[in-house]
């Protein structure tokens, strides 16, 4: 009996492994027209000037398009620091881009941006966040299914006051996707925690750039649910996605809808090399 | 402090000015005659099981009822002689002359029917008009017996999955967990082991289920027109007993299959007086990821044990158990655990031949913990509930039956405790706030002969839910815990402006419904009839979870200052015949329900390890409306049921109070459990007494899915857009199952008896889309759809076993 137990067993064993699988496939999906997307991250790095910022305009494509870049040109860009009433010009690369080299970063000053297109005026109020520093990057071995994946870990040490938000970026050299997390303080307050990264093919030798930017509530909210809904869950456990709704408005059409954020901060930024 | 009481509308109150009327007339139907009453219990003659449902009958009068759910029952009749006709579907019938000129005990037993392959002449064929007559309608019963003959996932014998098989019932796809009854959602079913609660039905998130069938007597599920007796979920209560033990002879039955083994130990006990069962399954101690040579693993088991001791002929005493535990390692990395815990004290009492009672003491408890090690964080939540219950059956005379008791349940949530594990963890303790509640009830329900044709049955229960402390509540302004951000579109978290604590066991708010029942049956004639319901129910717990399906961690709240009980409507009609002498059955029902206060959760709801869920949900509505049709095919080598639901489920969720237009723009939307068309075709085939075969066919409408409607660059990454909720769907589900039996020939003069169960699912192989996912692809960049199906073909064996 002993021996049909374990036959059936295995049997099982490489049926199950066998049969849960995952495939690409066709599919028709809705196409919900083009819309303007604002790429309008403003970065500062600590001991640098924050004079150089580029601010991306462009449309959004029906999703299996391969043509998805399309830039928008000839708009008009300026960020004012409404505390002072700084303002700075961004200008039209002509190619997607808008940048200005006389930017003034200032922590926990509250900026607009204002975008003029079409005959339309966008508009995104924001403050600047601070943050803090990466402590130090190390890497562990995770064993969870079949092949040991190296893990890197930033450790950075959360201050004490709750409600900090934070969002990590990974540039891996062995990867072309940016690796992204999103954390808060809720359960972490006051220690030092980390932010994680890996990709399946992570070996000796690889570079990854570790990027930590200090972030608002509501951007925390919005990356949140960006990379929740990036492909990430599968299987019957996932959570039905919505609308990924940023901070910038057409103030002509309040309807119209408008892609992509309006955030500044403060980054924290490191390199290591996997051992 | 709320306090919230639902009134009747004027349609409700001439339903209870009805109701008053036949309570007033008791009295006089009592004396109009001089009666007598037969009482007894029905039970199986092979192992002294009780028999539910069995139908009792005088023939050639209309005076007829079944057994309840301790194989009671009571018959009234004018004095004179009677033929009364016993029967039970799968036993052989019973005849027996009885004389009426004295009250009496008359206990019988039922023989199975071991001739099952020659046409039985069902002499009783009146016996079973008894269930055209009963106003109840909605209600599926399916024997274990039944149910081990369907082909199941790798031959383990799954009662949930096989009540997907009849109409109106569906889930959220292979390998979710629950089921979904009329459109309801899952947190919305009332299951119940021996009358304990069951929190959680599914076994490895989803794969199995929680009940072992060898330890299950009887399955009933009632999705409409649901008696009063029953309160707390409003869309359906799935009612299992387990068996009370083989009160003959010990006997060991058990098998062996390619997920888990069992192995059932019953016999009698207390000189005769009694029975025990204990019943145990376990899956494989590591199942299947041992295989992939790493530290991961897997596995569950269920422990059922059931003993009744008889005091006298009109006193019995019952103890069940049921213990089930889900365990989770992967890597060390991460560790999980849950599983449902109940047990359950009852009294039997016949005060006299005509009023039966049954007395509960209850008490169950769901838990689940969960440990990241890489983390430090270690995490642990549990639900119990104290329930004390007295149920009574007055079998006033033959035409009035009343059912009547009172009910309470004491909840304790402890919706989760934080802790940090080993020195360098990050985490910080954290208690989320305990709550507690209390739910009580009486109802009364009446069955009513008004004509050899018509009966109905009337019922009320009335509902209270107060919510108790120890808890502090935040206060936000305009008692609004969530508003509407008008400049960016979205709904967000209000700030708390303050606190009020409420001390131990004060009431913070409560709820009172009126929950009126009807059902209605004309018998049109001797085959066929009409039935008719509506019920009203309310719900106080809220399963919080916003994916697709029910995880084993997703925590119950309790309605409470700002969440609402549930209340559903619901409006069902149907049609009854049996055909070709009771060979063929077919039944048709329509049915239309709606659900207020149905929570809904805003974009980006954040729920896990959430003290304050009333800052992410909003509240809404469900409706739902569809036909179901079964064909079911009840004698002879083949037996088996075709059924077709043809159905529509929404949900919507205005702003409200709150402002704005709503969730999904307060558009009705698809709930993930709608399905347009949903037909299977369950059959089971007796050869010869060496083999048999099964088989089962199951289509679907796929399941309303988010589809991305475009795509921009950000960060780097192409990012989808997603615009309406639900507006797609997965291709359609369908797969065909067959399986064969074989009892060696052997057998027969044995005391050992076997059987080889060979089976398999989804026999062409069909990728059967559980979800499809949208991203780009790791090493190029591409935006692709990637599709995860769960089971593929799946062969099997098991072997089981009676001694």
């Amino acid at each position: 009996m002993k021996s049909l137990y374990q036959t059936i067993i295995c049997t099982f064993c490489i049926v199950l492994l066998l049969s849960s699988c995952t495939d690409t496939i066709d599919v028709d999906v809705p196409n919900g027209g083009d819309r303007l997307v604002i790429e309008a991250s403003i970065n500062w790095e600590q001991g640098t000037s924050g004079q150089d910022q580029v601010i991306k305009l462009s449309k959004s494509t029906p999703f299996f398009s391969a043509d998805n870049q399309v830039p928008v040109t000839g708009a008009s860009v300026v960020v004012i620091n409404e505390d002072n009433g700084a303002v700075f010009d961004f200008m039209d690369q002509n190619n997607g881009d808008y940048t200005t080299n006389n930017f003034e970063p200032i922590i926990e000053a509250a900026y607009r941006l204002e975008i003029n297109y079409n005959g339309n005026t966008y508009v995104a109020n924001e403050t600047m966040m601070s943050v803090t520093p990466i402590d130090y990057v190390d890497q562990d071995i995770e064993s969870g299914f079949g092949d040991d994946e190296i893990v890197i870990m930033a450790h950075y040490t959360d201050p004490d006051v709750l409600g900090n938000y934070y969002l990590a970026e990974f540039i891996a050299s062995n990867n072309p996707l940016v690796g992204l997390e999103a954390s808060d303080d809720e359960f972490y307050n006051g220690n030092q925690t980390f932010v994680e990264y890996e990709n399946e093919n992570l070996a000796t030798g690889d570079v990854v750039n570790v990027n930590l930017y200090g972030v608002s509530e509501r951007f925390y909210d919005y990356i949140d649910l960006l990379i929740s809904q990036s492909g990430d869950g599968e299987g019957p456990f996932q959570t039905t996605p919505a609308p990924l709704k940023g901070n910038c408005k057409n103030i002509n059409d309040p309807n119209e809808e408008v892609l992509g954020y309006f955030r500044l901060s403060e980054v924290s930024k490191i390199s290591y090399t996997v051992e | 402090m709320i306090k919230k009481v639902s009134g009747f509308t004027n349609q409700k109150s001439s339903m209870r000015r009805r109701l008053l009327f036949a309570m007033l007339c008791l009295p006089m139907l009592l004396i109009a005659q001089q009666n007598y009453t037969v009482s007894g219990v029905i039970t199986d003659e092979y192992n002294g099981e009780t028999l539910l449902g069995a139908s009792v009958f005088l023939k050639g009068t209309t005076i007829g009822s079944t057994t309840n759910e301790y194989g009671f029952f009571s018959l009234t009749a004018p004095k004179g002689e009677y033929t009364l006709i016993i029967s039970y579907l799968g036993f052989g019938t019973i005849e027996q002359s009885v004389v009426f000129d004295s009250n009496k005990k008359l206990n019988f037993e039922l023989k199975e029917d071991t001739a099952e392959l020659e046409e039985v002449v069902i002499t009783a064929e009146e016996s079973k008009k008894v269930n055209l007559r009963t106003p109840q309608m909605s209600v599926s019963k399916l024997s274990t017996k039944t149910i081990k003959k369907i082909p199941a996932v790798l031959g383990e014998v799954d009662i949930i999955k096989s009540i997907q098989l009849l109409p109106g019932v569906t889930n959220a796809g292979e390998g979710a967990s629950g089921f979904n009854v009329r459109g309801g959602a899952e947190d919305q079913n009332l299951i119940l082991l021996d009358e304990a609660v069951i929190y959680n039905s599914s076994h490895l998130f989803g794969f199995f289920s929680v009940f072992n069938s060898d330890a299950i007597k009887d399955i009933k599920l009632y999705k409409g027109g649901i008696p009063a007796q029953f309160g707390g979920r409003v869309s359906s209560v799935l009612d299992i007993r387990q068996k009370d033990g083989n009160s003959k002879k010990f006997a060991l039955t058990g098998g062996i299959g390619a997920i888990s083994s069992r192995l059932t130990v019953e016999g009698p006990t207390f000189k005769d007086r009694g029975s025990f069962l204990v019943s145990g399954r376990a899956s494989y101690a590591h199942l299947f990821l041992k295989l992939t040579d790493n530290n991961s693993s897997a596995n569950f088991y269920d422990l059922n044990f059931k003993t009744n001791y008889k005091i006298n002929d009109s006193n019995r005493l019952f103890l069940s158990g049921y213990y089930g535990q889900d365990n989770f390692d992967f890597a060390g990395v991460f560790k999980n655990a849950y599983g449902n815990f109940s047990t359950n004290l009852r009294w039997n009492h016949v005060f006299n031949d005509k009023l039966f009672a049954n007395l509960s003491l209850i008490y169950s408890r769901y838990n689940y913990t969960m440990e990241i090690s890489q983390r430090g964080l270690d995490w642990e939540s549990d639900i119990k509930n104290y329930n004390l219950k007295y149920d009574l059956g007055y079998f006033i005379n033959d035409k009035l039956k009343l059912n009547f008791g009172l009910s309470g349940i004491y909840y304790d949530f402890n919706p989760g405790l934080l802790q940090p594990v080993g020195t360098d963890s990050g985490i910080n303790r954290q208690k989320l706030d305990d709550k507690y509640a209390f739910e009580s009830g009486v109802y009364a329900s009446l069955e009513h002969k008004i004509s050899d044709k018509l009966t109905a049955m009337y019922g009320l229960r009335y509902s209270m839910f107060h919510r108790l402390g120890n808890q502090t509540l935040n206060v936000y302004e305009n008692d609004l815990p969530v508003v509407y951000n008008e400049n960016l579109g979205i709904y967000e978290r209000a700030v708390p402006i303050g606190e009020t604590s409420y001390s131990s066991g004060k009431t913070i708010a409560d709820f009172g419904n009126f929950e009126p029942r009807l059902a209605l049956s004309y018998q049109l004639n001797e085959k066929s009839s009409v039935k008719a319901s509506y019920n009203r129910m309310a719900q106080y717990l809220h399963l919080i979870s916003n994916t697709t399906s029910a995880t084993p961690l997703d925590v119950w709240a309790p309605s409470g200052t700002f969440i609402d009980p549930q209340i559903a409507n619901q409006y069902a009609i149907g049609y009854f015949r049996n055909f070709r002498d009771n060979t063929f059955s077919i039944e048709a029902e329509a049915y239309y329900k709606t659900v207020d206060n149905r929570i809904d959760y805003i974009d980006g709801a954040d729920l896990i390890a959430q003290n304050t869920i009333e800052t992410e949900v909003l509240s809404g509505e469900s409706r739902a409306y569809g036909l179901e049709l079964l064909l079911r095919k009840n004698k002879g080598r083949f037996t088996g049921w075709i059924a077709y639901t043809l159905s529509k489920a929404e949900q919507r969720t205005l702003g409200g109070a709150a402002g704005g237009p709503g969730i999904n723009n307060g558009n009705w939307y698809n709930t993930n459990y709608d399905r347009t068309h949903d037909v299977s075709f369950t059959g089971s085939y007796k050869l010869n007494d060496k083999w048999s075969f099964g088989s089962n066919f199951a289509f679907q409408t796929g399941r309303p899915v988010t589809y991305p409607d475009g795509q921009f660059q950000y960060n780097g990454l192409s990012i989808a857009t997603y615009s309406d909720r639900n507006a797609s769907r997965l291709p359609a589900y369908h797969r065909l199952d067959i399986s064969a039996t074989l009892t060696p020939r052997k057998n027969k003069n044995r005391k050992w008896k076997g059987e080889w169960v060979f089976s398999i699912y989804n026999l062409y192989n069909r990728k059967n889309a559980a979800s499809i996912s949208f991203g780009q692809n790791e090493d190029t960049g591409v935006n692709e759809a990637t599709r995860t199906s769960i089971f593929g073909i799946v062969p099997s064996v098991s072997y089981n076993f009676k001694f």
